[in-house]
């Protein structure tokens, strides 16, 4: 898995690609989102664009992600899941948690709101 | 040529990754085209991680094994841990209800459920959980 970061329009955005599984690449995921908590950067949009497959662990970062911004007041809305990744969410009802976007600066303008 | 293969591995997360390898591999050479294989091998991962937490505690002296073997038009795993657990009523909850719902963990059999053609719990002929998983070959 590799993560790219970048603040755009004062969001932070983190862009994923290859497998989100379980190993040692998700510990720096998870340092992500703490530094985006701490830092209180706010809001967060989460590129799935280029992510071939996720698993139960990496589906419980982005959860646990998601509730460490909310408990400070933040949003994390997530762009361009794949359709493999939509099923997950789906199977999982994190759908009903998760907001999701297909385009950026759609997702950038609500998480600005 | 698939036919009897056997991996023990300690329960230990450390090794989940490779065992992910090692199905992958299994996979490809079985003829699964390699989009497909990583949900084979997500499948089998989400058991093997349940069988070291559920079935052995987390005790690296425990061993899961998974047995690999192919038959005409299907490829199938045995995955053995020294426990006798039940997904449904050993987990403790339901993912995606009430407050598990935003629990980071507890959505590993329901994902292999939904990859894995066939996923059936059931006991080993020593009475301990056995998880049959098998994957359809064109």
């Amino acid at each position: 898995m590799k993560i790219k970061e970048e603040i755009k329009d004062g969001v932070m955005v983190i862009r994923l690609s290859g497998k989100v599984i379980s190993g040692p690449d998700l510990m720096d995921l998870k340092s992500v989102f703490q530094t985006a908590v701490s830092k209180a950067t706010g809001n967060v949009l989460l590129d799935l664009g280029h992510v071939a497959w996720m698993d139960s662990s990496g589906l419980g970062v982005l959860v646990s992600g998601h509730t460490s911004l909310a408990r400070e007041g933040g949003r994390m809305a997530i762009l361009n899941a794949t359709k493999k990744i939509h099923e997950l969410f789906i199977i999982t009802k994190l759908i009903t948690i998760f907001e999701t976007f297909t385009d950026e600066s759609e997702a950038l303008a609500s998480l600005k709101e | 040529m698939l036919k009897g293969i056997v991996l023990k591995i300690p329960s230990d997360d450390i090794i989940v990754e490779a065992v992910q390898i090692f199905v992958e591999k299994i996979g490809l050479t079985a003829g699964i085209n390699e989009e497909d294989v990583t949900g084979l091998s997500i499948a089998v991962m989400e058991v093997v991680k349940n069988s070291i937490e559920h079935g052995n505690g987390g005790d690296p002296k425990k061993q899961v094994t998974i047995h690999v073997d192919a038959y005409p038009g299907r490829l199938q795993f045995l995955i053995d841990d020294c426990g006798s657990w039940q997904p449904d009523a050993d987990m403790g909850h339901k993912p995606g209800e009430g407050e598990a719902l935003v629990s980071s963990r507890g959505r590993g059999v329901l994902i292999a459920r939904n990859l894995a053609r066939w996923l059936d719990y059931g006991l080993n002929p020593e009475g301990k959980t056995r998880v049959t998983l098998i994957w359809p070959l064109s």
